[in-house]
């Protein structure tokens, strides 16, 4: 990691436009008058605090528990909740002490160890995720180059947590819940990286600032939207597509959360929790929405940049603004859409979102070839764009058709006939 | 190859106490991995000894029991008891009361068909949404009964020889108020589920039920019709004067859930359509007939039968000159309905019985009794 | 001091790996077996971090623990009788054995290899791997994936069923 990250705002303390000024120049004063060492701790406290009170709080808390309950209750056509505090927004504080203050029960029959750690592993990745997420120009807890990557590994932990909790509860709704999203996350992980490697293709060896930017570390990819202005969801837009549905299973979230299918098999893995070894998971399973979230809005839509808006509103609003509008998304779908049984969810995966990606990254090779040939032209990118929104349309439509999807061939409304009797085979209706 | 892989079957208890059985009902499931090999069901979790209770009453004291078979249609309930007193007894309704059931027991169909969709939809994983815009339209047609019999679930409004109270200067415009809201809502709906890939794919070619089995198995209701058969009672054997209404039969395809499902949709629309012309002819006139508070019918026994929103709901009275009925047997058309319900699950996975059983529309009330 | 931290962190994790390794071999639960084995994978992907190979880090969770940990999981789930002891097997002396002869040879491998110190911090990001997999290693590496390959069709094959053969004749 060599490309200097060019600083948009001045480097007063006071400039709201990049908090790393702040946090420098207190770990500054700190470094001048502590021992050696305790900066660190230091360092790792004020990101914590830091990034608690600007995003986890608001976002999590009012976004996650207050605003999705708000979104999906409006979008019902009822309130969603209002009696706790003014429009109700001391609900999610209500909430968390009515969990804390519930008994954590632990089925006699389970196993214990196992049970009481599952929550605890579900959490830690859920913090990691955020370590690499660039909020703003200089705003990056570990700025490591292979931060894409980090994401990859980091997310695919969750899933040892969730088998865990499900197994260890001994309880036959919870076993289904682990088996369905073991099977679930080795089907989803696949078309996921294969998605994310069209984006790495586009932004990788791009030339910056003299240096060529490494595709795998997000803060570069968020260089490279501010560098050739246009958001990579632009270009990869079958990426961005294929992300969302295939991050949306891993999550758990609604059209594909067949591993808690609350119609089918009570709440699958969490049947057994409660308490707050089950808000636990609750809060976290939206901490990882927003940390699936945040890494869209980073790769996909720009990060923190707006085709030159981050000058003057500072950057780490607009990101989280960005991760917000993701976030809804996931709301939306899961306000409006019913659930797919696991072996089409599966099938989904392997037969229609796999085959696509793959192709994604055909077109997105080919056209990296053509456009490092053409030394990186700037406006060629804009041709790719319009050109990859055209054939992504084109390639989900018509492999949606080869695989046998006809909506003309499906009848949504009843036959009618006038007068009782027997069966009427389908076509003789007319005459009765 | 002649080593395979061999699975383990357990036992899966699906229910008494599960969200999507509806109430308190138990399929026990014997299932290979996901798949159902064996279901078995088990109910009687909600009796309460209605039939023979209702030995005790008188037929008027009867009415309100039947308000708590199927909770979810007890004007269509009450109907079908009263129809069967009328009939043992002889009792001629006047034209008006006879125009107010039809009109009653036709909301009573939407707003069972409300819930029967919302919740068919909720099965299906359809977290919420449906149900509540369901519920949204349901409580326009609760309201007009709360106005008409002052009762929203239980209404208790069907008497021996008419009805409980002639309907109040507020009720047209309620009811016409539901016609003009109810078309948008159905093709909300329509939109919302019945264009829906993840809603076809989950519930086309589900339990599918074929005509010889579904007449077979004596099913009524929207269970017969979405395998394709054409019977509704109000058809064959019309009551209240339900010839002299101008409305369809809708019927399915395959008999899968999907059909099931759009053939309740469609039964709403006939609904509005019956509701707007007996409302247009509503005739003046006593809304009832006097019958004497004992009553006590002529020895003998009645059968009468009508469509409720489940299928044919029937009521069974054997009068022994006495102030009570010797015998009170009612034919539940969920319960009936239901006994196809193995058949409809076995081969399927977990995921599927549940929509299976959602389809169904069951009201475990009306199971039990 | 840079090197602190990082020795600190070389003992924890060295510790983490080398416990949890013990954990998976005397652990009498097959689940538990393999939660310890994940906590192996893990230690070892912090390790990689610690000698600057990021990239192998990284694939190390991705692969070890989101990949071939969940499908060991999978396997465990279609195991019957999982949840038995596995603490009594015939093999266990020869077992021991194999382990002392084992543990002899790397001693004397590491005592006896002369080993050099680079000073210079070895350059060892994603692209410079991937160019020397697909110039100078590309035998090996189409080698190994052809060998994935056909375990993963001898694996469908293993899990098919007589009925699906039998369709599978007729079609």
């Amino acid at each position: 990691m060599s490309i200097p990250v060019l600083a948009l705002a001045t480097d007063h303390w006071y400039d709201l436009r990049d908090l790393a000024n702040i946090s420098d120049a207190i770990l500054d004063g700190a470094d001048k008058v502590l021992p050696f060492g305790i900066v660190y701790v230091l360092a790792a406290l004020i990101g914590f605090v830091a990034s608690f009170l600007i995003f986890v709080l608001p976002s999590q808390l009012y976004l996650g528990v207050y605003g999705e309950r708000k979104i999906i209750g409006r979008i019902q056509s009822r309130y969603g909740p209002n009696r706790v505090g003014p429009f109700g927004l001391l609900q999610p504080i209500a909430d968390a002490v009515k969990l804390l203050t519930k008994e954590a029960l632990t089925p006699k029959e389970s196993d214990r160890a196992v049970m009481y750690v599952a929550p605890i592993i579900f959490v830690m990745p859920a913090v990691l995720i955020f370590a690499v997420i660039p909020f703003g120009p200089r705003m990056v807890f570990a700025n490591v180059p292979v931060s894409l990557l980090y994401f990859m590994a980091i997310s695919s932990l969750p899933v040892i947590a969730t088998f865990m909790a499900g197994w260890s509860a001994n309880n036959k709704y919870s076993l289904f819940g682990a088996m369905r999203i073991v099977a679930m996350a080795i089907s989803y992980e696949v078309p996921l990286v294969m998605a994310l490697l069209g984006a790495v293709v586009v932004t990788s060896g791009a030339p910056y600032a003299g240096d060529f930017l490494n595709g795998l570390a997000l803060q570069d990819m968020v260089l490279w939207s501010r560098e050739f202005h246009i958001w990579v969801v632009f270009v990869q837009p079958l990426a961005l597509v294929i992300y969302f549905i295939c991050v949306s299973a891993e999550l758990n979230r609604t059209p594909t959360d067949i591993a808690e299918a609350e119609s089918e098999i009570v709440a699958g893995y969490l049947t057994e929790y409660s308490g707050m070894k089950w808000g636990l998971f609750y809060g976290m399973d939206i901490g990882y929405a927003l940390g699936a979230s945040a890494f869209a809005a980073t790769v996909f839509l720009g990060g923190w940049t707006f085709f030159g808006l981050e000058k003057w509103v500072p950057p780490w609003m607009i990101f989280i603004g960005k991760t917000h509008l993701f976030y809804f998304l996931f709301i939306w779908t899961r306000g409006t859409l019913p659930r797919l049984r696991s072996d089409q969810l599966m099938a989904f995966a392997w037969k229609f979102l796999l085959p696509l990606a793959l192709f994604n990254i055909f077109l997105v090779a080919t056209e990296r070839m053509i456009w490092s040939s053409q030394d990186y032209a700037k406006g060629l990118i804009y041709v790719f764009a319009v050109v990859n929104i055209a054939v992504s349309i084109a390639a989900v439509y018509g492999w949606a058709r080869f695989l046998g999807y006809r909506p003309e061939n499906t009848p949504v409304r009843p036959r009618l006939v006038k007068n009782a009797g027997g069966y009427i085979p389908v076509g003789s209706e007319a005459n009765r | 190859m002649t080593q395979t892989i061999k699975s383990e079957p357990f036992i899966l208890n699906i229910g008494p106490q599960h969200p999507s059985t509806h109430g308190v009902f138990r399929i026990k499931a014997t299932v290979d991995g996901e798949k159902v090999i064996e279901a078995e069901m088990v109910m009687g979790y909600l009796h309460r000894s209605m039939e023979k209770l209702a030995e005790e009453r008188t037929y008027t004291q009867n009415i309100p029991f039947t308000d708590r078979t199927d909770y979810l249609s007890s004007m269509s309930n009450n109907l079908g008891y009263c129809l069967a007193v009328e009939k043992l007894a002889s009792i001629e309704v006047p034209a008006r009361g006879n125009a107010i059931r039809v009109i009653m027991s036709e909301l009573q169909r939407l707003a069972s068909h409300c819930m029967a969709i919302g919740a068919f939809a909720n099965d299906t994983g359809a977290w919420q949404t449906p149900v509540m815009w369901a519920f949204r339209e349901r409580e326009k047609i609760l309201d007009i009964f709360e106005v008409t019999s002052g009762a929203r679930l239980t209404c208790n409004y069907m008497r021996i020889g008419g009805v409980a109270f002639d309907l109040r200067p507020q009720f047209e415009p309620m009811v016409r108020k539901v016609l003009n809201d109810f078309p948008p809502f159905l093709q909300e709906m329509e939109d919302l589920l019945s264009g829906n890939e993840i809603f076809l794919s989950r519930t086309r070619g589900v339990g599918v039920l074929s005509p010889e089995m579904a007449t077979n198995a004596s099913l009524s209701g929207p269970m017969l019709r979405g395998s394709g058969v054409a019977w509704d009672l109000r058809k064959a054997d019309p009551y209240c004067g339900y010839e002299q209404y101008d409305f369809d039969i809708p019927i399915g395809y395959q008999g899968d859930s999907f059909d099931r499902f759009i053939v309740r949709l469609e039964e709403m629309r006939q609904s509005l359509h019956i509701i707007q012309q007996a409302l247009d002819g509503l005739p003046s006139g006593p809304h009832s007939t006097q019958v004497p508070l004992a009553l006590r019918p002529p020895k003998g026994e009645a059968y009468a039968r009508i469509e409720s929103p489940r299928g044919e709901l029937g009521y069974y009275l054997v009068s022994d000159e006495g102030p009570a009925p010797y015998r009170f047997h009612i034919r539940p058309p969920s319960f009936i309905n239901l006994s196809a319900l193995r058949e409809m699950t076995v081969g399927g996975t977990v995921a599927d019985a549940i929509v299976v059983l959602g389809s169904i529309d069951i009201v475990v009330g009306e199971i039990d009794r | 001091m840079d090197g602190g931290g990082i020795v600190f962190a070389f003992y924890v994790l060295a510790a983490v790996t080398l416990i949890s390794a013990a954990g998976v071999l005397v652990s009498r639960d097959l689940l538990h077996a393999v939660l310890f084995l994940i906590l192996t994978f893990v230690g070892v992907a912090g390790l990689f971090v610690l000698l600057s190979a990021d990239f192998i880090a990284m694939a190390q969770v991705i692969i070890y623990v989101g990949a071939i940990a969940v499908l060991i999981l999978f396997a465990v789930l279609l195991t019957p009788r999982a949840g038995r002891n596995n603490g009594e097997t015939k093999f266990a002396l020869p077992g021991i054995l194999l382990a002392v002869c084992l543990a002899a040879v790397f001693l004397f491998v590491i005592h006896d290899v002369a080993w050099t110190t680079n000073d210079e911090a070895p350059v060892l990001g994603a692209d410079q791997l991937g160019e020397a997999l697909l110039t100078t290693w590309v035998l090996p590496f189409e080698i190994a994936s052809v060998l994935l390959t056909a375990a993963l069709v001898g694996a469908i094959m293993l899990a098919r069923t007589p009925q699906e053969e039998a369709e599978d004749a007729l079609a």
